[in-house]
């Protein structure tokens, strides 16, 4: 009898969700992470000395209230501190902000649009419905539309009665919503472009789509899904970087009886007669298992630790089709004086809150005409977040992080990525947000670029996509990573997945975990 | 005052006024301005229903002509081995999968085929269900995911061949402010593949407005609306350009729905939820049109200009900023006597269209051969919205976009043909199924109202 339960491949933050649930059920779990840290793209490193960096992602809003409570997360090391606002910076020296305080938000809107401050709160209001009409599926293993037994026809009737149970007008806007662009749906509401361009830019995020194509108004949702404290929308910092979630996860899971061993890369997954028995280690140790469980992607859970050989053609076709495209970058900069922004100098609450380099919805389709051919952006969209004005720890005294999300830059870029590639990319974000922060480049003592080739070198997500697996419209819910293989399970018994390249997706959500201990359990 | 007024000269208003005369109503056509877009399939059910004969279907062989970088053409043909044989000059791998995509997108073809020849299906009702599993497993799956898909990425699944995806990618963006890369453009490629027998991606023409017109029974009138008179919520008559009232408890509208509902009758009547939904139909014009005479043959009865996905992505990508495509895509059809029309794509409306007419001829000069032009006949958007009615230029009435068909066509509160106006009915275009397909809008709007 092999000694674990269940190995999870991967201490990933899903892969330690999904550890934390099945240990809580009793079972003997063993998480093997191929790092020497655990926390996959959730990790807090010291990069420079003194200064520390949610390397890769870097706030908190997705992450399931439900796993927070179960988990007891709070006692176990999670402190999470609000982000209180976002500033989008225009060329013209002027800026827009969006406040989570009401009235002055409002104030600050009518100063671009009176409709614009009119709509807001119905808009509001209006996503509010629709991301609850969302919630529900978020924590349900998809239901197989094309299979006729009886479980699944049961779970499609279910999810039939389900839609059936919304207002009739919030079913018909879900639809849409689900296959509208974000720039056509903003449209619909809003008149000032940097506002049209910062909210749209929530639906771009993780793909190689432009704010006007189709299915990225369902992206956006996904990011308003958010909850915190009961708040949709409602985006944080986790105290000591975001390797304090997985840190935190990770607690929860010891203390519930799992192991977890770092600097264990998992070199195959053993197959025997069409079962999942174990997996060899890169080092040639062996360890067999009751259950396996994938928290690494599906190409490399399929393609690479299980091996064609091993799986049915028509699975391994539709493998092949998932689509990655990792179109997102990261740079870290160690600062010694804060960013000056021409819009709103000095030092203000702006600062503590996210930072929008969004100017129109036209500058985002521009950025993304640069990637759909294989270059970097020109002028990139940036969200730029300094955690240390709200966390002093993440910077030696009166020193500063700053974090920069930056789209477009395709994994797929021509030529491919080099050295020279990454410090050019590097160049390109600190010359298009000087524009806006003049003092910027006299400020930073150290820089960190990360590109799509770099993250899947180091925490190995396939083409550095963030989601593990673009999250468009064709590879969502039921089809998200195959058709009639969304339930976590896979063609080899034995054999399941708990990545982000599951239903629900990416995004510090924790939800694909979560759903995949609980099928396991047996009690979705 | 039992009179029903159809509102337009479409195929779908031409049936939709034949099906109330045939149930005994008295039925005015007022129509402004002969139809003359394209009319692509005719649907069985609308010449069973009307007992129409005599429909001639002008589905060319082969039914595209693309010309390659290299020199020479690709001939896509009806006779499957035949393409299959044109393809296997440009990759063998291309070949062998030729015949099994075309076998999958029939499949989905019949299926959205099913769906056109009833009023949009309720998702969530038992035989929207029960028809989508007889799609079978496999059909099911490739269902769910081909619809939302960029129509590259669909293509990119199956193909290597630069030629090939254009020249199919270009029907996927046809008459859409979109190109291939963007979501559901595989759908727009599906839709235009409807009624076609397996491997012809491109609808025929027909004589259906001519044999429509001949049909006894109805009085057409020449002559405009100018206002669509309601009174207490519900439809009292017209109000012709020439000053004419008529009364009439029936009104069906072929008027794109948002000039219908917001610029013919008085907003007031509505909702100021609907008047907002219906302000954001999106309706953009993006092809001009050139019609031109040719003293000879040039070669080809149907050609299309989409050397690649990404000239396409690259045409849609100066239009997105609101220019004229430098590069356009163009596809061409000549009869017989060499008369061709010319679809270029993309041209904003109201952009700036100078030398574009001169720049189509040549780049088409370039395959035709020694024949010369004459009688050239450019209209942009703006043209066509004035000489053909067409908002904006669209000839859809509202772009067939995923969100805008099916039950959300044109918009999810009107997709059932009826309006808050009692008496006011809406077929056309930008009604289900429309774009393209010839008189089913008017046939389910007709059948809504006779309550079938």
């Amino acid at each position: 009898m092999p000694k674990h339960d269940a190995i999870i491949i991967g201490g990933g933050h899903n892969g330690l969700v999904c550890a934390a649930y099945l240990a809580r059920a009793g079972r003997k779990v063993l998480v093997l992470e191929r790092r020497e840290r655990i926390g996959g793209a959730a990790v807090t490193e010291e990069v420079f000395p003194g200064f520390r960096f949610s390397v890769f992602s870097y706030v908190v809003s997705l992450l399931r209230p439900e796993i927070i409570r179960e988990l007891d997360l709070p006692r176990h090391g999670l402190h999470i501190l609000p982000l209180e606002s976002t500033l989008t910076p225009l060329p013209n020296s002027d800026y827009l902000a969006q406040w989570n305080d009401h009235d002055q938000n409002r104030r600050e809107l009518a100063r671009h649009s009176l409709r614009d401050a009119e709509a807001y709160d119905e808009f509001g209001l209006m996503l509010h419905q629709m991301a609850r009409a969302v919630k529900p599926l978020l924590a349900m293993a998809p239901p197989d539309p094309t299979s006729l037994s009886f479980r699944e026809l049961l779970g499609m009737k279910r999810l039939g009665e389900y839609f059936k149970s919304l207002r009739k007008e919030h079913f018909y806007r879900l639809t849409k919503l689900l296959t509208m662009s974000s720039a056509d749906f903003l449209d619909e509401w809003f008149e000032t472009e940097a506002l049209k361009a910062t909210k749209s830019a929530s639906g771009i995020i993780g793909t190689l789509l432009g704010p006007r194509s189709p299915g990225t108004a369902y992206v956006l949702l996904h990011h308003y899904m958010g909850e915190l404290d009961g708040v949709f929308r409602a985006w944080g910092f986790a105290k000591g970087g975001n390797g304090s979630v997985s840190a935190a996860i990770a607690a929860a899971a010891r203390a519930a009886g799992a192991e977890i061993r770092t600097s264990a890369p998992v070199a195959q997954i053993l197959v025997k007669w069409g079962r999942a028995i174990g997996v060899v280690l890169e080092n040639g140790e062996e360890i067999r298992a009751k259950l396996v469980v994938s928290g690494a992607d599906p190409r490399r859970t399929f393609m690479q630790l299980v091996g064609e050989k091993h799986l049915p053609a028509p699975f391994v076709e539709s493998i092949r089709r998932f689509r990655f495209r990792g179109s997102s970058a990261k740079v870290n900069l160690a600062l010694g004086e804060l960013p000056d922004f021409t819009c709103l100098p000095g030092r203000g609450p702006h600062l503590r809150g996210a930072i929008s380099i969004s100017p129109s919805v036209a500058y985002l389709e521009r950025a993304y005409d640069d990637a759909k051919y294989g270059e970097v952006s020109r002028q990139p969209y940036m969200d730029i977040v300094i955690p240390s004005l709200i966390d002093p720890e993440m910077a030696p005294p009166g020193k500063h992080v700053m974090s920069i999300f930056v789209q477009y830059a395709p994994y797929h870029v021509n030529g491919g990525w080099t050295d020279a590639r990454r410090e050019a990319l590097g160049d390109t974000v600190i010359d298009t947000l000087s524009q806006y922060a003049p003092n910027l480049k006299n400020a930073i003592l150290h820089r960190q670029v990360v590109t799509p080739a770099d993250i899947e070198r180091i925490v190995g997500l396939a083409e550095g996509n963030i989601f593990q697996g673009e999250l468009s419209l064709q590879q969502m819910f039921f089809l998200r990573p195959v058709p009639a293989w969304a339930k976590y399970r896979t063609p080899l018994r034995g054999l399941y997945q708990c990545g982000a390249g599951t239903h629900p997706g990416g995004g510090v959500m924790g939800a694909s975990g979560r759903n995949a201990a609980l099928q396991i359990l047996g009690t979705a | 005052m039992n009179r029903a007024i159809v509102i337009g000269g479409g195929s779908d208003a031409l049936v939709a006024a034949q099906v109330l005369a045939r149930a005994g109503r008295e039925v005015m056509v007022i129509e402004s301005r002969g139809s003359s877009l394209e009319e692509g399939w005719v649907p069985p059910q609308v010449l069973r229903e009307l007992k129409i004969e005599g429909l001639e279907l002008d589905w060319p062989d082969p039914w595209l002509t693309v010309p390659l970088a290299g020199g020479g053409r690709l001939e896509l043909r009806r006779d499957m081995a035949r393409s299959v044989e044109a393809i296997r000059r440009l990759s063998t791998r291309d070949a062998e999968r030729w015949p099994e995509f075309c076998e999958r997108m029939a499949r989905l073809a019949r299926f959205l085929e099913a769906l056109y020849a009833a009023p949009p299906p309720d998702p969530l009702g038992p035989g929207f269900a029960l028809r989508a599993r007889r799609l079978g497993r496999r059909g099911l799956a490739d269902l769910l995911r081909i619809l939302p898909m960029p129509v590259a990425e669909l293509l990119d699944d199956w193909f290597e061949s630069d030629a090939l995806k254009g020249a199919l990618g270009a029907a996927g963006v046809l008459h859409l402010l979109q190109g291939p890369r963007s979501g559901g453009t595989a759908f727009r490629l599906l839709h235009h593949h409807a009624g076609s027998p397996r491997g012809v991606f491109r609808p025929p023409r027909s004589n259906i407005l001519e044999l429509l017109r001949k049909l006894p029974r109805v009085e057409l009138q020449g002559t405009e609306v100018l206002r669509i008179a309601v009174e207490g919520g519900a439809v009292t008559g017209v109000v012709l350009k020439d000053g004419r009232e008529l009364a009439a408890s029936l009104v069906v509208s072929s008027v794109d729905p948002r000039r219908c509902l917001l610029e013919l009758v008085e907003p007031g009547w509505l909702d100021p939820e609907l008047v907002r939904a219906l302000r954001h139909v999106r309706r953009r014009g993006v092809a001009a049109r050139i019609r031109l005479q040719l003293d000879r043959s040039p070669g080809f009865s149907a050609l299309a200009l989409a050397p690649s996905l990404d000239y396409l992505e690259r045409a849609y990508d100066d239009a997105k900023h609101g220019r004229v495509s430098q590069h356009p895509y163009l596809e061409a059809r000549c009869d017989e006597s060499h008369r061709m029309e010319v679809l270029a794509q993309y041209v904003p409306y109201g952009a700036d269209c100078r030398d574009f007419s001169e720049s189509i001829v040549a780049l088409l000069g370039e395959q035709w051969g020694d024949a010369q032009p004459q009688h050239v006949e450019f209209l942009a958007p703006r043209e066509l919205e004035e000489f053909e009615g067409w908002p904006q230029g669209q000839p859809h009435h509202a772009e067939l976009s995923l969100d805008q068909a099916l039950w959300m066509r044109p918009v999810p509160e009107l997709a059932h043909y009826r309006t808050p106006i009692e008496g006011l009915w809406l077929c056309g275009p930008a009604m289900h199924p429309g774009a393209g397909i010839a008189g089913a809008a008017g046939l389910h709007c007709a059948h809504a109202i006779l309550g079938r």
